[in-house]
């Protein structure tokens, strides 16, 4: 193992070194519990449940058939808070956090930051388009997934919490009016288009979801590069997501075409998926959609840090990254068991990447006493 | 599953720079990787044409405690059972450099256009199957070599050291570096090439 140095900075190398070989699910040694992450996971989960209470007008219209979902809902939210924050709490992302909140609120380029922020919340959290520079393939099918998903949430947890429901707005029957919370919103023929399409709603988001799926898979089972690199818990997100899709797809099946046939085994096993899936979240690959948009903050940073002038390389003079950066990679090496100080004074970091590969040669050149 | 050849956990991946001729073959090998298809990853820099005719070509060196992944805010870089250190996880990746910037050998790469750091990953998909890595199967002056410690010992001189030391930091990697004698390769920086001219013979080493 690489020497950790400096002996007061242990503890932290040692829950850093920890944590990567919980990753890697080699070995682990019991860590304590995080208290900021239970607490901040049971603020959360007491919100939920309080919006649940007004939002539904006192219980009034949340349906008890759907109290299965809320206590996954309520699982995955704490436990994905909880993650969030225990994330939050490794040195370079607490680094980075603090520093991407404070270039995003700067004063003097808060205008501008809010302008930014649309483009770039655009650009890489709604349409994904660093997705599309890996691949076109690649992004259509994560573009179906997204928005399969995004489509489902918007109606599962609304009618979950009781935030939404439905009423009979004439004597026919075929009149429906859709209600938020208490508030009467639009009316429309349930035997209309657009009554069916709103009917239909999880439906579509099941074929969006299924198409990316199938795309994700045949690439998994195709691509030599992602064979060589992929695990069980790469196809356990898409495996999750088809069953999610095809069990909620078999209840408009039973329904339409079966008579009601297994409807009730169905149900049950939709809801077994969708609890399975909402717990997995903060446990597998899907906790990337809480992490990824940490991506958003480091564009602010770099645009801040940027104004903090070039960092020049003190063994060729040419700049190449932030000063900023660069001071904040040195706060955090310490941090985490690294010290690439020298005893002259001068820092390794100081050197730039171009210049680290030239020493090197020239080290192991000089220790080379003939044709090696 | 190794079907055939070098073990990846227990195979050698050696360099020597002082024999690189500088041909690039080992460049546009890398970009035929499948794991990073159309994308050359290998690191292969002149120290100063003006003074030396020395090229230096580095593959991710594969640090056992890698520095990449201490400093990755979104705890995107794994190492892998066989010791190798694999390139950012796709989902994970937020491309903020510190990778780039805290790498001791320089080797990770911001590719701007996928928003995603890109580093070498020894060739997994062929190094996992027993074969050897791109830029090592084309070497023609073997400056980059991969193979079984008993082939290194039967075709190679010089010791195989995997311990570097920069300034107060030890760096140990699966890569090794083939020097004379036993001991770690000291990194001095502040100190600049000089004209061979100087000491032809290399008496003032």
């Amino acid at each position: 193992m690489g020497d950790k140095g400096q002996g007061d900075q242990l503890p932290l190398g040692s829950w850093v070194l920890r944590a990567r070989v919980l990753s890697m699910g080699i070995a682990s040694t019991p860590s304590r519990v995080d208290r900021r992450g239970v607490v901040v996971g049971s603020i959360l989960v007491v919100l939920v449940l309080i919006g649940v209470y007004i939002g539904s007008s006192g219980l009034q219209w949340f349906d008890p058939a759907l109290a299965p979902y809320l206590f996954g809902t309520v699982l995955a939210v704490f436990a994905t808070a909880y993650r969030y924050i225990v994330w939050l709490r490794r040195p370079p992302t607490a680094m980075l956090n603090s520093r991407g909140w404070e270039a995003m609120r700067a004063k003097g380029r808060r205008g501008s930051n809010a302008v930014g922020l649309v483009g770039k919340l655009v650009n890489n959290i709604l349409l994904q388009r660093f997705i599309a520079g890996r691949s076109k393939v690649r992004w259509v099918a994560h573009q179906l997934l997204f928005w399969g998903c995004v489509l489902a949430a918007l109606v599962t947890f609304p009618l979950t919490f009781g935030w939404l429901h439905f009423e009979s707005a004439d004597e026919s029957g075929r009149l429906y009016e859709a209600f938020l919370g208490p508030f009467a919103t639009i009316q429309f023929d349930s035997r209309g288009f657009f009554g069916f399409m709103v009917f239909h709603l999880l439906n579509i988001a099941a074929f969006l979801v299924i198409a990316g799926v199938a795309i994700f898979l045949i690439r998994r089972m195709r691509d030599r590069g992602a064979i060589a690199l992929e695990r069980a818990s790469d196809f356990a997100p898409l495996v999750g997501l088809f069953a999610v899709s095809i069990t909620g797809l078999m209840l408009t099946a039973s329904s339409l075409w079966m008579g009601g046939q297994f409807y009730a085994f169905i149900t049950n096993l939709h809801a077994l998926t969708v609890i399975l899936g909402l717990l997995y979240i903060p446990f597998g690959k899907l906790f990337h959609i809480f992490q990824r948009p940490a991506n958003i903050g480091v564009s602010f940073y770099k645009e801040a840090a940027e104004a903090t002038g070039e960092q020049t390389c003190i063994q060729c003079g040419e700049g190449f990254a932030s000063v900023l950066q660069m001071e904040d990679l040195k706060a955090v090496l310490p941090a985490v068991g690294f010290d690439y100080s020298f005893e002259s004074g001068e820092h390794y970091q100081d050197v730039c990447p171009k210049c680290r590969r030239r020493v090197v040669g020239l080290a192991q050149v000089a220790r080379v006493g003939g044709f090696g | 599953m190794i079907q055939s050849g070098y073990d990846p956990a227990t195979a050698v991946f050696a360099i020597d720079q002082s024999r690189c001729i500088g041909c690039r073959a080992c460049v546009a090998a890398c970009a035929e990787c499948d794991t990073h298809r159309g994308v050359s990853l290998i690191q292969l820099d002149t120290i100063d044409r003006a003074i030396s005719t020395q090229t230096v070509p580095l593959v991710c060196m594969h640090c056992e405690d890698p520095t990449c992944a201490e400093v990755c805010p979104a705890d995107a870089i794994k190492q892998n059972e066989s010791g190798v250190v694999q390139s950012s996880l796709k989902p994970r990746c937020i491309g903020c450099s510190n990778c780039v910037y805290a790498c001791p050998f320089g080797i990770p790469k911001y590719v701007a256009s996928f928003d995603q750091m890109m580093k070498c990953d020894m060739c997994y998909d062929r190094t996992s199957e027993g074969l050897k890595p791109m830029c090592a199967s084309v070497c023609p002056s073997e400056a980059l070599w991969y193979g079984s410690d008993e082939e290194f010992s039967a075709k190679r001189t010089g010791t195989l050291v995997r311990n570097w030391q920069f300034g107060r930091q030890t760096v140990r990697t699966k890569v090794a570096a083939v020097v004379s004698e036993p001991g770690p390769v000291m990194i001095t920086i502040g100190e600049k090439p000089t004209q061979w001219q100087d000491d032809p013979f290399g008496l003032g080493r």
